[in-house]
């Protein structure tokens, strides 16, 4: 369970079990999708004619334009005013720098007041172990249930399909209280890392992902594994999880966005402002913090998540590529 | 799923015969085979979602029939939270608030992005320009996002961001989150900024799935644009069209992030949705006490008609495609 | 050749050894440590506090240490939600020490859920010194002492003096009726577009809070205890309609309340800092959080008595916070922690050395002195202690509170309802919401929902169930 009310994450779900047959379709397909796809919905005759090509290029126009408005513009303002003297923001927020630009903000933002750093760290810490607890369970799991197949793997993987159309919510007070109480572990992982690791490698849709991914791998490799006296671990450590580097990486940047995003579930088992994420702790402190502060703290904790996105494009927006598997 | 395929790394498990049949009934046999190997591999798998998935599921339902706090041992209650979350005044106000919130997010959200991906897979040259500006918002930590409309965009003075931009225009300043009216929608309209990037991505890639055969074949027929849209594009889209249609329902249900931080459920209840509700019986009782029973029950009540639902919706539209 | 089987066996070691460290860290959060010191874990201040103010309270820790060696402390940011209090509690999370409001004192202690103090409070030398009236509210029904009461303010006017000025009003006369509240909030709104003339809190629970408030002091009361305990809810009175009239008068006739309806504690001391709000009701303490968090300046800052209405009932709604102790806590921990609630929250109330001490780490790190309080103890007690901190006080402030520390004392405290006081603000919370943001909302149907709600909380507790 990492987020509790994200839509799209129930959208990647639904993507999940088809990444593999997705990436070999991006090696055989898409790619040449980019040159060599020949047509849509508007074919190159259509092209041809003016009243179209003049219509069509007007709309895409018109449409970047409208993309640069909604999905840049507010990103910039929020650089802008994070630059900007408060009062500036306050009279004259859409003016551009009327006054120049001040860095205090930013200052006064990692300073010692806001002390930003420290829920960029907890912040850091939380996506690692995230992920960490995520890889482990994912890639453990989906090798057993997927390659070593034991009897009891249907009913397993049974159980970990069925939590999918259970609804988050259903799990916020029971999981909150396993929190305090936690059957096998004992003592209350309230205000530890751990509360927040621990539930979120319970993802089926990261087993389901590693399943798929490996149920598309040739079999003959794990026979020619098994000839050469291989056990289950070699198999697994050197055979398998070398092979295994694209769905790792998209288990991976999904860890870590998702941990960016994650709020309510942070909020519950981290009361504590020493262990407390920025996405918990931005809202506590906007009662307290001056305006501009808070946006230069705001714009703080936006650039991971955009240089991630900048950086692995390719990963989420195929993302949706996958969404072709819902199809049939 | 698992027709074809040859057991890996292990015997299989029913290559034995007769002779071998006490082996495997004894532990050693069981060692032997692989059984360990594969125990250890799905033990990290067992316990976290034991401990954190399956047994919560179903404390969930033990719990909604107890009365819990931390002071007595849990007591069995019966249907008791179920009533009192019936006999909740502000039970049918969340209803209709979730209700109100996901019938603007279908109608802000659900065609919008159809038509801007349908439109940007005509693209011809910067096409992954276009997706990456749309998808932006989508990687905006939700938070930050909610913060940033809150303080700046809606801010209801004239000097707010969206007032400032309709001052340009002749408009006077709207009240946005500040009245109960235009709250729900202020909300939508950040949580369908927030999300239509996601949607577009899907649609994007349902649309370059599409078998260019098709369109030929409907041009052979004398199709113009319009009616390939019509004919073509959208019958090829309807599958995914129809889960993103119960899937963002579901969502949407579910919503708590803009809610509990942009209104806290003010002004006067307006944006008080289901969620927030279970939240407010859970931790937010005031005297010491939290009212877990009656937000679980409330879950379990969201849950089920969730489940309804979709069991409803994809037996209607089975038919549908049957058609 | 690294072997799979042994980083197998490996990586099984490191999830055994992580899950001792777990289990080790939350057993061993507090207690007695290895030198034989006691820890103990206090609420130092509300997140979000300034640099220098939280030097000024690690200061003070300092001082305490020193002079209790055997003491080790541990402040910790910390601020009273009624609302997790309760898993807190049960996952062992919250300081040693720490605070909870008047409303909520009486009701954790009657639960169990706060460490009895009687014996360690009764011994200290003030123990028997205490005002009736306030400890009162650090007992449970049998009479123990669970805790003291520190910062008891009483509701007041804060009021942004430059903003008097600029709008041609006289900074040293602020209002002393509703009516002139009204005059000065519309002067300030047209000579200052944009600023709200006057404005309360409305969510959070402050906005029944500040409605119960406003009801006071035109002689209403939102609860009434019957001479057998039965407590009775009545929200639905004349006074607290006049109150709501006030409101959507100043809001749509006068349009002198600003674009923002939506405030908080936190959030209407930012728009006071920040300049949105001229005029607000709040704590009379307030003052203190202004300068630790929003950055006000003490020389504009002016504060008066809430107007109150002729009529023996009328009177200023006063509250406070009470420091108590973990129910958790070993005895040894429970002396070490009222040791420092005596040295941080007694001992400035009663001693001169400690008041001055005290006022000296304040003024050090810039924080407030003299911050208007009400008496804990009898009113001689306090008047001498206002005399000791007088030369630290931050300057201009005491002239600045002069309008309401001159009038207080002589005015009529009254405490606030004291039956699910918390549950019946939050019910009040959307009632000024609509107020505020619909022109002609039914307020008698709103109010008699609320009467109804919190009426029904009511009688479902044990010691109301058997009274009629």
């Amino acid at each position: 369970m990492t987020t509790l009310n994200d839509p799209l994450e129930d959208r990647f779900v639904v993507q999940a079990p088809e990444v593999g047959k997705a990436r070999r379709r991006r090696r055989g397909g898409v790619e040449n999708e980019e040159v060599g796809r020949d047509r849509g919905i508007v074919s190159s005759s259509d092209w041809k004619r003016p009243r179209i090509r003049f219509s069509l290029t007007t709309a895409h126009a018109i449409l970047l334009v409208l993309l640069v408005i909604f999905g840049l513009l507010p990103i910039l303002w929020l650089v802008k005013s994070a630059l900007t003297p408060t009062q500036d923001t306050l009279t004259a927020p859409i003016a551009v720098f009327p006054h120049g630009i001040d860095w205090n903000n930013l200052v006064a933002a990692v300073g010692p007041n806001v002390q930003i750093g420290i829920y960029f760290l907890n912040t850091v810490w939380v996506a690692m172990g995230n992920w960490a607890v995520q890889i482990v369970v994912a890639t453990t799991g989906g090798f057993a249930l997927s390659v070593l197949k034991p009897k009891y793997g249907r009913v397993v993987s049974g159980m970990v399909l069925a939590t999918l159309f259970v609804p988050a919510v259903v799990l916020l007070v029971p999981l909150y209280l396993t929190i305090l109480h936690p059957l096998v572990i004992g003592s209350s992982m309230l205000n530890t890392f751990w509360a927040v690791w621990l539930p979120s490698g319970a993802s089926a849709f990261n087993v389901l992902l590693v399943m798929r991914f490996f149920d598309s791998l040739p079999r003959e490799i794990f026979e020619a594994a098994e000839t050469d006296g291989a056990g289950p671990f070699r198999l697994f450590w050197s055979i398998i999880l070398p092979m295994s580097r694209p769905v790792i990486g998209v288990v991976t940047v999904f860890a870590i966005i998702n941990a960016w995003k994650d709020f309510l579930w942070p909020l519950l088992v981290l009361p504590n402002v020493a262990v407390q994420p920025l996405s918990v702790r931005l809202p506590q402190i906007a009662g307290q913090t001056d305006l501009g502060v808070l946006i230069a703290a705001l714009a703080i904790s936006t650039v991971i998540p955009i240089l991630l996105f900048l950086a692995f494009q390719k990963t989420f927006l195929s993302g949706g590529g996958f969404g072709g598997a819902v199809k049939g | 799923m698992t027709t074809s395929t040859e057991r890996v790394g292990t015997r299989p498990a029913v290559s034995g015969g007769a002779a071998r049949g006490a082996e495997r009934r004894s532990p050693l046999g069981w060692v032997k085979r692989g059984g360990f190997a594969n125990f250890i591999f799905i033990l990290p798998l067992l316990l976290i979602f034991g401990i954190f998935s399956w047994w919560p599921i179903i404390d969930s339902v033990i719990i909604s029939v107890q009365h819990t706090n931390f002071v007595a041992a849990p007591t069995f209650v019966g249907w008791n939270n179920f009533v009192f979350v019936l006999h909740d005044p502000l039970f049918l106000t969340a209803v209709k608030n979730t209700g109100y919130f996901a019938l603007l997010a279908l109608i802000f959200g659900y065609p919008l992005p159809l038509v801007l991906a349908v439109l940007m897979s005509e693209v011809k040259r910067a096409k992954g320009l276009f997706s990456v500006l749309a998808y932006i918002p989508v990687v905006v930590p939700p938070v930050v996002s909610v913060l940033l409309w809150k303080v700046g965009f809606y801010d209801a003075s004239a000097t707010g961001v969206f007032n400032s931009i309709l001052g340009w225009v002749g408009i006077p300043p709207q009240p946005w989150i500040q009245d109960p009216a235009s709250a729900m929608p202020s909300l939508v309209l950040e949580a369908t900024w927030a999300a239509a990037g996601g949607t577009i991505i899907i649609y994007l890639a349902a649309l370059t799935n599409v078998a260019p055969e098709l369109y030929d074949a409907a041009e052979v027929d004398g199709a113009g644009i319009w009616k390939k849209i019509w004919h073509v594009t959208l019958p090829q889209l309807r599958g995914i069209l129809l889960i993103t249609f119960i899937l963002q329902i579901i969502g949407t249900a579910q919503v708590f992030l803009e809610p509990f931080l942009f209104t806290a459920g003010g002004p006067v209840n307006s944006t008080t949705t289901v969620l927030l509700l279970i939240y407010q019986y859970a931790f937010q009782s005031s005297d010491g006490g939290s009212n877990y029973g009656a937000a679980t029950a409330l879950s379990l009540m969201l849950a089920g008609f969730l489940a309804i639902l979709s069991w409803v919706y994809f037996r209607v539209t089975r038919n549908w495609s049957q058609n | 050749m690294k072997s799979p089987r042994k980083v197998a066996i490996l990586a099984a070691a490191g999830v055994a050894a992580a899950s001792l460290a777990l289990s080790g860290c939350s057993a061993g959060a507090a207690g007695a440590n290895a030198n034989g010191k006691t820890e103990i874990v206090v609420a130092s201040l509300e997140p979000g506090a300034s640099a220098e103010a939280l030097k000024a309270f690690s200061d003070q820790v300092k001082t305490f240490e020193k002079k209790n060696p055997d003491i080790l402390l541990k402040g910790e940011e910390y601020k009273w939600t009624g609302t997790t209090f309760a898993a807190e509690l049960a996952g062992g999370t919250l300081p040693d020490v720490f605070g909870v409001p008047f409303t909520d004192s009486k009701a954790l202690a009657n639960n169990g859920q706060l460490a009895n103090l009687n014996k360690l409070v009764s011994a200290l030398p003030y123990g028997n010194k205490f005002n009736k009236n306030v400890i009162a509210v650090a007992k449970n029904d049998k009479g123990d002492i669970f805790g003291l009461p520190y910062t008891p303010y009483a509701m007041a006017i804060s009021y942004n003096r430059a903003d008097f000025t600029k709008a041609g009003l006289d900074p040293n006369k602020p209002p002393t009726t509703w009516d002139e509240v009204e005059a000065d909030a519309i002067a300030i709104h047209k000579a200052l577009p944009g600023v709200a003339g006057y404005m309360q809190m409305t969510s959070g629970n402050t906005g029944g809070w500040e409605l119960t408030s406003a009801t006071y002091s035109r002689g209403g009361r939102m609860e009434t205890t019957a001479s057998n305990g039965k407590v009775t809810v009545k929200t639905d009175n004349d006074q607290t309609k006049a109150a709501l009239a006030y409101l959507s008068k100043l809001r749509w006739k006068d349009n002198a309340m600003g674009s923002n309806f939506l405030l908080d504690w936190d959030g209407i001391n930012q728009a006071f800092g920040s300049g949105k709000v001229a005029m607000y009701m709040s704590g009379s303490d307030v003052i203190t959080a202004l300068v630790q968090n929003d950055k006000v300046d003490p020389a504009n800052y002016g504060v008066t008595t809430i107007p109150l209405e002729s009529g023996p009932d009328a009177g200023v709604l006063g509250g406070g916070n009470v420091a108590v102790v973990n129910v958790h806590d070993t005895p040894a921990q429970q002396a070490a922690a009222v040791k420092w609630i005596d040295f941080y929250y007694g001992q400035p109330q009663v001693s001169q050395s400690a008041s001055v001490t005290q006022s000296k780490t304040l003024q050090a790190s810039k924080q407030i002195v003299g911050a208007p309080t009400l008496p804990i103890f009898d009113q001689a007690t306090y008047t001498q202690q206002q005399s000791w901190i007088k030369p630290y006080a931050t300057p201009g402030l005491l002239a600045n509170v002069a309008p309401f520390t001159s009038t207080i004392l002589n005015d009529n405290i009254v405490p606030e309802p004291n039956k699910h006081t918390q549950d019946l603000y939050g019910a009040l919370d959307s009632v000024v919401q609509a107020v505020l943001t619909q022109k002609n909302p039914n307020v008698d149907s709103l109010l008699k929902a609320v009467d109804v709600k919190i009426q029904a909380l009511i009688d479902a507790d044990p010691d109301q169930a058997s009274l009629k």
